[in-house]
C-alpha cells in the first residue's frame, strides 16, 4: 500500500509532462502548417514552387488509396529491412565479441563501410533480386546492419572488466555475463545507431523503387516528378515525412522505454 | 600493447586480403556469370578500360558534391552560430528545420530537380541541403554544451556577446562541428549519386543508372568501386584536417 502511495505521486506529473509535451507538439505542427498556408497566400508563392498546403492535402484526398497503398508498401519494406538488419547486426557484434580473431579480420571492413556509398549497391541488389519488395527490403537490411554492428560492438566492449570479473567469481556462465550485463550495457550505443538506421533503412526503400517498381512512395514521387506535377510530390513528401518521422519517433519511444536508465544523447 | 596493436593491423590486411581472395575465387571457381558476382580482376579491369569515362564521371560527381559541401557547411554553421546572436529567433528556426528535416532528404531530389532542371545545380542545391541539417544541428548541440559558468566568468571580465562566441562558444563546439563536417563527407557523395540516378549529364550515379538499364553488371561494380574511392579519399582528408585543428584532444 505504502509503495503504491509512494509510487503515484511522481507519476502524475509525469503524465501531465507527457501530456504538454504532446500539446507542444501539436501547437508547434499547427503553427507550421498556418504558416505554410499563410506563406503561400501572403508573397503570392507560385503553386510551381510551393502549393497552398490545402491544395496538397486536397490532392491526398483526392486519391487516399494510393497514398496509403504507397505508404503500407514502403512501410512493410522499410520494417521488414530495418528488424533483420538490427538482430543480424547484434548478432554479428556478439560474434565478433566472442572471436578475437574474426573481429579483427573482419571489423576494419564493416568500418570502411561506413565511409563509402553503401547505397550505390542498392543498385545491385535491385539487379539481384528483381524488382520485388525483398529487394528493398535487403537494401533497408544492410544500411541498418553496419551501423548497429559497429555500435553494439563497441558498446559490448565498453563493459567494464572488473564488473564481469565480478559476475563471473559468483558463477555466472558466459550465456548469463551476455544477456544480464553485456547486452543490456550496450543498449544506449545500439539505439544512438538504430535511430540513425531508421532514417537510413527509409532512405534505402525509397531509393530502391526509384529502380523501378509499381507502388511505393518513392514511386509516387517519380511519378509525380515524370508528370512536373509538384502539387503530388509535395503530397507525398508529406506522406514521407509522416512515415519518417513516425518511425523515427518509434524508435525513440522504444529507446526511452528500453534504456529507462538514461541514455547517452 | 604496440605489438598487439600491429598484430591487430596484420590481421586487418589479411581480412581485407581473404575478402579479395574470396570474392575472386568463388566467382572463378563456381564459374559465376556476371550478373551474379564478377570476379574482382574484371571489376578491376573494366575500370582500367573504361579509365578516362569513369574519372570524368568521378570528377563531375566530386564537383557537384564539393560545391554542395561547401555550401551547406557554410549555411549550416552560419545559421547556427546566427541563432545563438539572436537567441529569440531560435524557437521558430528550430521548428520550421525540424519540420523540412522531417522528409528524408532524398526524397526531396524530385522536387529539386523539377526546380533546378537535371544539370549541376540540382545536385549542389540537394548536397547543400543534407550537409546543412547535419551541420546545423551539430554546430547548435555543440554550441549548446558550453559550460554556463565559463560563459558568467568571461561576461564578469566584460567580454561581449562576439567575443563570448569567439573565444568560448566556437572553440568549445569545434569537435562536433569537425564530426559534422566528417560524417557529411559521405554524406554529400551519397545525396549527389542519389539525384543523379533521378536525372543528370554525366557523374557516377548516372553512370550506375545507365548500366542498369543495360544489365551491364561490371560497369555498375566499377562505377560503385569508383564512387566507394572517391568517398574514402574526401573522408581521409576531412578526417586529417579534423586532427591538425584539434590538436588539443589526443587521439
Amino acid at each position: 500500500m505504502s509503495a503504491a502511495l509512494a509510487a503515484s505521486p511522481p507519476a502524475a506529473p509525469r503524465a501531465a509532462g507527457l501530456a504538454r509535451r504532446i500539446g507542444l507538439r501539436v501547437a508547434a505542427l499547427l503553427a507550421v502548417a498556418l504558416a505554410w498556408e499563410g506563406l503561400v497566400i501572403l508573397f503570392g508563392i507560385r503553386p510551381f514552387y510551393l502549393p497552398r498546403l490545402s491544395a496538397v492535402l486536397a490532392a491526398i484526398l483526392a486519391t487516399p488509396g494510393a497514398y496509403a497503398a504507397g505508404f503500407l508498401r514502403t512501410l512493410t519494406e522499410t520494417l521488414i529491412g530495418f528488424v533483420t538488419g538490427g538482430a543480424f547486426g547484434v548478432a554479428v557484434a556478439v560474434a565478433f565479441l566472442r572471436c578475437r580473431t574474426l573481429r579483427e579480420m573482419v571489423f576494419p571492413l564493416f568500418v570502411v563501410s561506413q565511409t563509402i556509398p553503401v547505397i550505390a549497391f542498392g543498385a545491385l541488389v535491385v539487379l539481384w533480386f528483381g524488382n520485388t519488395l525483398m529487394a528493398k527490403a535487403v537494401i533497408a537490411f544492410y544500411l541498418t546492419f553496419f551501423p548497429v554492428t559497429v555500435n553494439a560492438l563497441i558498446g559490448l566492449e565498453s563493459v567494464d572488466p572488473r564488473q564481469i570479473a565480478l559476475m563471473r567469481s559468483f558463477g555466472a556462465s558466459p550465456r548469463q555475463i551476455l544477456t544480464r550485463l553485456q547486452l543490456p550495457s550496450a543498449l544506449p550505443q545500439t539505439f544512438v545507431a538504430l535511430r540513425l538506421a531508421a532514417s537510413l533503412s527509409l532512405v534505402g526503400a525509397i531509393v530502391g523503387e526509384w529502380f523501378g517498381d509499381t507502388t511505393g512512395l518513392g514511386v509516387l514521387l517519380l511519378q509525380a516528378m515524370y508528370n512536373e506535377n509538384v502539387v503530388a510530390i509535395w503530397a507525398a513528401l508529406l506522406v514521407s515525412a509522416l512515415l519518417g518521422t513516425g518511425f523515427y519517433a518509434a524508435v525513440a519511444f522504444l529507446e526511452r522505454r528500453l534504456v529507462f536508465w538514461g541514455a547517452e544523447q | 600493447m604496440t605489438a598487439h596493436k600491429s598484430l591487430a593491423v596484420q590481421r586487418g590486411i589479411l581480412g581485407a586480403l581473404l575478402l579479395i581472395g574470396l570474392w575472386e575465387g568463388v566467382a572463378r571457381g563456381f564459374a559465376l556469370p556476371a550478373y551474379v558476382l564478377p570476379a574482382m580482376s574484371d571489376v578491376l579491369l573494366g575500370v582500367w578500360s573504361k579509365r578516362a569515362m569513369l574519372a570524368e564521371a568521378a570528377a563531375y560527381t566530386l564537383t557537384e558534391a564539393l560545391l554542395g559541401y561547401g555550401l551547406g557547411a557554410l549555411v549550416g554553421i552560419g545559421l547556427a552560430v546566427a541563432l545563438t546572436l539572436v537567441p529569440r529567433a531560435r524557437g521558430v528556426v528550430v521548428t520550421a528545420v525540424t519540420a523540412v528535416n522531417s522528409v528524408p532528404v532524398v526524397a526531396y531530389s524530385p522536387l529539386i530537380l523539377l526546380w533546378c532542371g537535371i544539370g549541376l545545380a540540382s545536385k549542389v542545391v540537394m548536397v547543400a541541403l543534407a550537409v546543412s541539417f547535419t551541420l546545423f544541428l551539430s554546430t547548435l548541440a555543440g554550441l549548446d554544451r558550453v559550460d554556463r559558468r565559463s560563459i558568467d566568468l568571461m561576461r564578469s571580465f566584460g567580454a561581449g556577446r562576439l567575443a563570448l562566441l569567439w573565444r568560448l562558444r566556437l572553440p568549445t563546439a569545434l569537435p562536433l562541428i569537425l564530426a559534422g563536417l566528417r560524417v557529411s563527407t559521405v554524406r554529400s557523395i551519397i545525396v549527389a549519386i542519389v539525384t543523379e540516378m533521378l536525372g543528370a549529364y554525366g557523374g557516377l550515379g548516372w553512370v550506375i543508372y545507365q548500366a542498369v538499364l543495360q544489365i551491364d553488371f561490371v560497369q555498375v561494380w566499377s562505377a560503385i568501386v569508383v564512387a566507394s574511392a572517391a568517398s574514402l579519399l574526401f573522408f581521409g582528408l576531412v578526417g586529417l584536417a579534423e586532427r591538425r585543428l584539434l590538436f588539443w584532444k589526443a587521439s
